[in-house]
């Protein structure tokens, strides 16, 4: 998940610190630079595919790195920076939204570190005056616009960067709260244990960083097959509020293999969140211990199978996915994934929870092994799919409904019966299938007045018939046209059956057939 | 818990008197003669009466409900006259429009010579409505008989629609405070009884009805709260069209619905098949479906107002034509079910047979510069067509790490196709009727894989028995199974057999690209391992049933007399060896060591083919004196003579080597080299004479 770290650079950061005697003087922004090299340096060792944004501000912002992988550039970047004016975390804010809803848009799950060292600032965007017009927003004119809550999933974290003694961090640290309660989706305050030094301000980045950006290790299970992995972007826990019932799920450690679908049966299904799975090695753990033996465990790494990888493979050439169970009724799918031709990756897309979050594919956990269906009555076809499983009812586009909203729907379905019309006695069976459709749309509607109109112009067609028509045409028409004159057709129960004529017989009797 | 209002919708639809009337829009039925037969004088056209026009309005939100919300969004229609019917139940078996077109086929339209007054009519309406929303759906049933914490919290929220004509905004005072009066009541009875539920919030929207061209006495009402659990708004609408069109705007705001144009369909023309026109067609779908666009800002310059006349925007989307058939992962954040506003035109039935036929349809954002954005796609599933979101973003992931570059990605030789088989036997479908099962179908799907992979290697060298499928089979296929049947135990010992056969013979193993382990096993070696893991591999499965222990019992019977023919075997093999041959290892026990051996054996087996392999290998053993393991007493004796005489003098070797003690002469002329001849020469042994005598004889 994308991270924005947020550097207040305003005046008030670079005052200096009070320290103890013989050390050397330093500021809130060189603290805070201290901070910030070694939660990179853990981003780097542990999650090193995430991706981080410098973003400056003081009354305007400023975005110094763009996202990037190669934190070094936001190493090198955060020694070159100016001083500028006062704080304004309304303007930073904003920024943030604009920026991350262009790069990363609604639906990617962000968090914010906004490091700053609190001071409150006087009137107009003073951080006082901002929470307050938060916290008062229903009052404010409607077109009042706030950046918070983000308008994507996104965590507030900030790293308050004061003497957690003095009354001001403490009323800092209140306002700073209400902000990230404002925002609602989660993220924590940090502040110094004890007074400010490079060791508390390293303590609370290091507290940010194993709280939220911990690396999400599992286990892959296949049946007695497995294989430790790392999962990035961590599995978040889900919680949100349905329509009936509220739903909270935490993923388990372990990634359970239910069994295999193909491609084209799970259709492109939709996920939640993805995920890249990182096989982890077996002697990744010895090789950070002796430094010295690397090359040979790194070697060993090489030789030793990884089940993921067998699992990849197979998955690419078969054409299918795997889906998995994270935890109790909640499922997900892995395939392989190509960002481009050549590099893929086996990938974890997971799905809503619960079991019926893919109509296509029916109840998840009522899924069994294909060798089960041959006993069950819906025993499946030599290489056809068992998929998808069709709902009960048809949609009205696929059941031929009769809408007449529009005069041209009516107009299509008169056509259609006098074209059969002409057409009879060949056309006698769909002739009357048409009229009775047409019948039985007109009693629902209660419009009686068209059954008349139908008579009138079967009555009339009958006259237009050219000469060489057979003559069960005619008869068929009148026939009609006084049953749909008569007290019968506005019955529902009935439906208009042909009239058997001596010519009809025939042609009645090879409808049937 | 949200519990919306759109869960319950009650319809009243108002069947007095004044319904009978025409709602003034004709409708011309006999257009489409005119250019036909000039001459005639065209029919009159007729004009549907309000009651039709507000049936017809009410299947259409019906329609849009049912077929993008087919659960979970429930709607009852009520017809409010003397009495009032309730035409279908909250009931899913109910909540469709064959049903409710079939129930309203069977009512009369309003008669013009009903004497019942007006207000009586719509007042039992209302009754029943709120009676009918005090009943728990069978979602809110589940909910509330839970053992969940959303149990006591469960609400019941509905929304009644009511079409009418109301005389004057009096009037609607008057019907808004009987409905908040009945309200009361209800849910006064509804508190004192557990079947029913009281109504924790309704939502009712009166729409008044003129012909068209008539001006309405009634004014519009934005929604009012006329008490915590009822809200009031006033719709006044002409009829016909215009009825229709403003149930379509109720229905996207009750339902959260938007609008999306899929524009520049490429379709036949109808007169002419040989050009084709594009065509527009409007959808409907829930609004997440454009979440993402909305949200971030990304919608401008694609939001044009409706072409199908609705009071709303639409996002017009253009077609891209598919170019393969070819079935592959999109990236998809939602899926949405759909329905056109249209649903009867020509071009939006093309478009859902395209789609119900299975293809798919991409739709790109329609921008004048930039780069290609798709971001929807139309797919049918199940007869159910939805519209999926596609991530358009930056993704997080992008440029990930290859697999090759991760902890064993640098193997090559994992049984890729063997776990491919594995997949397809793994396959999962949906299991409709799991009642008699008795673990869910998922459970047993987890617990087959477990089976299959209880010894499965996964690269090529480091197993041997699954290189050489075609001699093992169908023993793997069969142990896996959670019942053997008798015959089936006998295949698998026949498998067996046959490898016991194979080592008596000394055939070649598939040899496991050793390259991993950069040498190569000696023969006896590789049968050792395979041995192993072939015990391995029955092991696993040997607690299944006892005959899965039958199948073990005997693969480990006959590695035993391997394993066990090296210790026991030895003292008298080494001296045969002495003797008999120039090229056996010390180790070796009961393999036949030259080639000329072997094509004895296959001469004694061939002869003894018809006896089971076990009885087989017993006689050649007897035969040859190899069966060191179950001496009889027979062999213990000739063994002992043949010790006595060869401490006398040496046996003529061709003689003791042949069978019925008859030396064949100048067999080794038929073997083409003397292959393993040279490294097993037990040079300490006395035997090292009779061997090079025997070399002498075949190199003469």
């Amino acid at each position: 998940m994308p991270t924005v770290l947020l550097l207040d650079v305003s005046l008030s950061m670079s005052r200096p610190i009070a320290t103890l005697e013989g050390h050397e003087e330093t500021s809130r922004r060189h603290l805070a630079v201290a901070g910030i090299n070694p939660f990179l340096d853990y981003l780097a060792s542990n999650c090193k595919l995430e991706f981080v944004s410098l973003v400056i501000f003081s009354s305007l912002y400023e975005q110094v790195v763009p996202f990037t992988r190669d934190y070094n550039e936001i190493r090198t970047a955060v020694e070159k920076l100016d001083d500028y004016d006062k704080t304004c975390i309304e303007t930073a804010l904003g920024g943030v939204n604009m920026l991350i809803l262009e790069e990363w848009g609604a639906s990617a799950p962000c968090q914010v570190i906004l490091v700053t060292d609190g001071a409150l600032g006087f009137g107009e965007g003073s951080l006082k005056q901002v929470v307050q017009a938060y916290s008062n927003r229903s009052a404010l004119a409607a077109d009042h616009k706030f950046s918070l809550p983000f308008k994507f999933p996104c965590k507030l974290h900030v790293m308050l960067l004061g003497d957690s003694t003095t009354k001001q961090t403490l009323i800092s640290a209140s306002l700073l709260r209400d902000l990230i309660s404002v925002n609602g989706q989660g993220g924590e305050l940090f502040m110094p244990e004890g007074s400010l030094s490079v060791k508390t301000v390293q303590g609370m980045f290091s507290a940010l960083a194993e709280k939220y950006y911990s690396p999400f290790v599992g286990v892959l299970k296949c049946g007695n097959l497995t294989c430790p992995v790392h999962i990035f972007p961590t599995l978040d826990a889900y919680d949100r509020v349905h329509e009936f019932e509220h739903v909270k799920k935490v993923a388990s450690k372990e990634i359970r293999t239910c069994g295999f679908i193909d491609i084209a049966d799970i259709a492109s299904p939709p996920y939640l969140s993805r995920h890249l799975v990182l096989p982890i090695s077996t002697s990744q753990s010895s090789c950070a211990k002796t430094d010295s033996n690397k090359d040979d465990s790194e070697e060993r790494e090489d030789k030793s199978a990884a089940f993921t990888v067998l699992l990849h493979g197979s998955l690419k050439v078969e054409g299918m996915i795997a889906l998995v169970q994270i935890s109790e009724d909640w499922y997900g799918m892995m395939y392989s994934y190509a960002d481009s031709k050549k590099k893929s990756n086996l990938m974890l897309s997971v799905f809503e929870p619960g079991p019926n979050v893919i109509s296509w594919l029916g109840c998840l956990s009522h899924l069994g092994p294909v060798s089960d269906l041959a006993t069950a009555s819906n025993k499946p076809g030599e290489g056809k799919s068992p998929f998808p499983v069709c709902p009960a009812e048809r949609r009205s586009y696929s059941q031929n409904c009769v809408v007449w909203i529009k005069t041209t729907g009516l107009h299509t379905d008169i056509q259609k019966i006098l074209r059969n019309a002409r057409k009879l006695p060949e056309k006698l069976p769909h002739f009357y299938k048409e009229l009775n459709r047409l019948r039985r749309a007109a009693l629902a509607l209660g419009f009686y007045e068209l059954l008349d109109a139908v008579a009138q112009l079967l009555d009339r067609e009958c006259t237009l018939l050219a000469g060489n028509t057979h003559p069960d045409a005619a008869l068929q028409m009148a026939h009609v046209a006084s049953f749909l004159r008569s007290e019968v057709a506005r019955d529902a129960e009935q439906n208009i059956v042909p009239l058997q004529t001596n010519f009809s017989t025939d042609w009645g009797d090879r409808s049937d057939r | 818990m949200s519990f919306p209002n759109s869960h319950k919708t009650v319809f009243l639809l108002d069947r007095s008197s004044a319904f009978h009337e025409s709602s003034k829009q004709p409708v011309d039925f006999d257009m489409f003669m005119k250019a036909k037969a000039p001459g005639l004088i065209p029919l009159a056209p007729i004009s549907k009466s309000l009651w039709t026009c507000n049936v017809e309005a009410v299947l259409e939100y019906v329609r849009i409900v049912y077929d993008v919300f087919p659960v979970s969004k429930l709607i009852q229609l009520i017809v409010s006259e003397g009495d009032a019917i309730a035409l279908n139940s909250w009931n899913q078996q109910e909540q469709n429009l064959q049903h409710l077109t079939g129930m309203l086929a069977r009512l009369r339209p309003p008669n013009n010579d009903h004497l019942v007054s007006n207000d009586c009519t719509i007042f039992n309406g209302i009754n029943l409505a709120i009676e009918k929303l005090c009943e728990p759906s069978i979602i809110q049933h589940k909910v509330r008989t839970s053992l969940t914490e959303s149990a006591s919290s469960c609400e019941n929220r509905g929304r009644i629609i009511c079409l009418s004509s109301f005389e004057s905004d009096e009037f609607i005072h008057k019907v808004e405070s009987y409905v908040l009066n009945m309200l009361n009541q209800h849910n006064k009875l509804a508190m004192s009884t557990d079947v029913l539920m009281p109504v924790d919030h309704c939502e009712l929207v009166l729409v008044d009805l003129v012909p068209l061209g008539n001006q309405s006495i009634c004014s519009n009402q934005p929604k009012k709260q006329l008490s915590p659990y009822l809200t009031s708004e006033v719709h006044s609408s002409q009829s016909g069209r215009f009825i229709a069109i403003k149930l379509v705007e109720l229905v996207m705001s009750h339902f959260n619905l938007s609008s999306t144009t899929v524009t520049g369909i490429p379709m036949k023309e109808e007169q002419n098949a040989m050009s084709s026109a594009n065509y527009d067609v409007e959808l409907l779908h829930s609004s997440d479906a454009h979440i993402d666009l909305i949200r971030a800002g990304h919608h401008e310059g694609l939001v044009a107002p409706s072409k199908e006349g609705l009071y709303t925007d639409t996002i017009t989307l253009k077609w891209c034509t598919p170019k393969t058939t070819a079935v592959e992962l999109q990236q998809c954040t939602g899926a949405f079910r759909i329905t056109p506003v249209d649903v009867n035109s020509r071009p939006s039935s093309c478009l859902t047979n395209f789609l119900l036929s299975g293809r798919s349809v991409m739709l790109e954002q329609p921008r004048k510069t930039g780069n290609k954005i798709i971001s929807h796609m139309l797919s049918s599933h199940g007869g159910e067509i939805y519209i999926h979101v596609l991530s358009t973003w930056r993704s997080m992931l992008e440029d990930p790490p290859s697999i090759s570059e991760g902890a064993g990605g640098r193997l090559t030789d994992y049984r890729i196709n063997d776990f491919g088989e594995l997949m397809k036997e793994n396959l999962l479908g949906p299991v409709t009727d799991a009642s008699n099962l008795s673990m869910l179908p998922i459970k047993r799907a987890q617990a087959q894989i477990e089976r299959m992979t209880r010894y499965w290697p996964l690269i090529i060298s480091e197993t041997i028995i699954f290189n050489m499928a075609s001699i093992i089979d169908p023993l793997p296929s069969l142990i896996m199974k959670e019942t053997l049947s008798e015959a089936e135990v006998v295949e698998c010992k026949k498998v067996i057999y046959h490898v016991v056969g194979m080592e008596t013979r000394n055939d070649p193993l598939p040899n496991p690209t050793s390259g991993a382990r950069g040498k190569s096993s000696k023969r006896d070696e590789q049968y050792r391992q395979m041995w192993n893991e072939l015990e391995r591999f029955v092991r696993a499965y040997s607690n299944t049933s006892a005959s899965h222990g039958k199948v073990l019992e005997c693969v480990t019977e006959c590695k035993r007399k391997n394993n066990d023919d090296s210790p026991t075997g030895q003292p008298a093999k080494v001296k045969e060896d002495k003797v008999f041959s120039s090229d056996t290892s010390g180790d070796r026990s009961s393999k036949p060591s030259t080639d000329k051996d072997r094509q004895d054996m296959r001469k004694s087996e061939v002869k003894k083919e018809p006896e089971s392999p076990c009885a087989k290998r017993f006689k050649i053993g007897f035969g040859q004196n190899r069966s060191a393991a179950s001496q009889s007493l027979l062999s213990m004796w000739t063994n002992r003579i043949k010790l006595e005489h060869k401490a006398t003098c040496p046996e003529f070797a061709g003689r003791q080597d042949s069978p019925g003690n008859k030396a064949e002469l100048y067999k080794h002329l038929k073997d083409t080299s003397n292959g393993e001849g040279g490294h097993g020469i037990n040079e300490k042994t006395g035997g090292g004479r009779g061997g090079s005598h025997k070399s002498n004889i075949s190199l003469a």
